[in-house]
Order: structure tokens, then sequence, then C-alpha cells
């Protein structure tokens, strides 16, 4: 009798310290690597302002990307780019990536059209988005799921 | 330091004064994110990206971008643009190991 208990004792114990830590550690993992990352690029560049998702921002990417190495995206935006109101800035970030940001395009009224195309990695399936800032001081943002076949890192 | 291959495309081919066109830029590069391991060796494969790329007309600067290891192997830039005359259009870009290059390609309007 003695001895079945202290088994299942010694069995309880390992399972709880090999379980629990584990799970911890992946959700600390989740939360600090991916959600805090794009929080964070976003508040940097917004200096605490608010974003609207808004209909004038228009992103194009497919919504199955087989490659994730090569990912066409396409972000327009309905500005009139004159003197006084234009499209000061396109920040495009890929939010689950190591990195995730792409690139910062700034835009001058010489451009005539708020548009910027590129082509982008991806690690796996997650929102490519778009963050807006026009010379008003305004910031919109756009975001589109892309699902990744193969990944495009590493 | 290799030169690199790079190229800028404009479109539509014939343009005047005051069209928005459409200018491709394209460059061969790399784009080592820095987290990938080398097959042979297993050796991690130094980042090497491009931070920096610049648009100028007649040394005006009209687009400037920072980039990041994101971008695809070889990427392509595209950006709408203003013609504002007789000139150059010129692309620099720079990469995080401190290659400077750049591109230019002659703006003539019909009219």
């Amino acid at each position: 009798m003695e001895r079945r208990l202290f088994i299942k004792g010694l069995g309880i114990i390992a399972a709880t310290s090999v379980v629990v830590p584990s799970i911890a550690m992946a959700a600390e993992k989740t939360a600090s690597a991916t959600k805090m990352g794009i929080d964070k690029a976003l508040s940097e560049i917004t200096g605490g302002k608010s974003i609207s998702v808004s209909s004038k921002v228009h992103l194009k990417a497919p919504e199955i990307a087989e490659n994730g190495a090569v990912v066409p995206v396409t972000i327009e935006v309905d500005s009139p780019m004159s003197e006084t109101d234009y499209v000061k800035a396109i920040h495009v970030f890929a939010t689950k990536n190591g990195n995730v940001r792409c690139a910062d395009v700034m835009l001058t009224p010489a451009n005539g059209k708020a548009f910027f195309s590129t082509r982008v990695k991806l690690g796996v399936s997650q929102d490519v988005m778009a963050l807006v800032e026009t010379s008003k001081g305004e910031f919109l943002s756009a975001s589109q799921n892309v699902k990744v076949t193969i990944g495009g890192c590493g | 330091m290799g030169k690199r291959k790079s190229l800028i495309k404009v479109k539509p081919k014939k343009y005047n004064t005051g069209d928005v066109v459409k200018v491709n830029f394209m460059v061969m590069h790399p784009m080592e994110t820095g987290s990938r391991k080398d097959k042979k060796s297993g050796k991690i494969v130094p980042a090497h990206y491009i931070n920096e790329v610049k648009f100028l007309f007649n040394d005006k600067p009209i687009t400037t971008m920072q980039t990041w290891e994101s971008l695809s192997t070889n990427p392509v830039f595209t950006i709408y643009f203003k013609v504002p005359g007789k000139g150059e259009l010129k692309v620099i870009y720079s990469d995080n190991q401190g290659e400077v290059n750049e591109k230019s390609k002659k703006i003539k309007p019909k009219s």
C-alpha cells in the first residue's frame, strides 16, 4: 500500500513540474513576441494617438499565399495629394514576423498619388497591416489576413 | 563591394509634363534576415538587408523609405510620381552592411 502511494505521488509531481512551466512559457512567448511587438511598434509611431480603421486605405494582398517568401502587398490611399492635404507616410507591418516592421514610406505632394507596392516575406499565416499618417496628423489603418502555406523565413 | 543589378521602369513609356506615372524600382539583393542557417555549414547567415531607399528628382527628394528584413529577396518598390518636367530620376539605396549604390533614369516628357 505504501509503495503504491509513493509511486502515485512521484507521478503527480513529475507531471505537474513538466506541464505547468511549459504552459507558462508558451503563453509568455506568444504574448511578448507577437502581440507586444506590433503594439509597441504602433505606439512608437503614433506617440499614443488613436488609430482609426478607414475605408480610405485600400490594402491589397493575396488571401492565400502559397509561398511566404514572396507576398505582393499594395497600398493605395484616397487622397488629393495637394500641398495642404497629403499622405505623409505609409507604414507596412507583418504582425507575426520576428520583426513586425517591413517598410516606412515617406511621401511628398510630388508623388501625385498615395500609392506603395512591394513584396514581403511572411513566416506564418498572419495579418498584414498598413498604417497611414496624413498631413493633418490623423492615423488611418487597414489590415488583411494572409494564409501562408509555406513559411518564408528560415 | 560588387555592383548590384537594379532597374528603374517608368509606366507608361510615353508621358507628358504633369502626368502621374508609375515608377518601378527593382534591385537584386539577398535580403538575409539574420536568422537563417546555412544548410551546409550550419552557421547562421548574418543579416544583410536594404535599410534605406531614396527616390530623388533633380536631387530633390520625392520619397524616402526605411525598410527592414521582412521584405522579400530581390525586392520591388513601386510608387507614383508626377512628372514636373525634364530631368533625372535617381534612386539611392543603402544596406545594413554599409553598401551604398545608386541608379538613375532620364525623364523626358513628350511635351
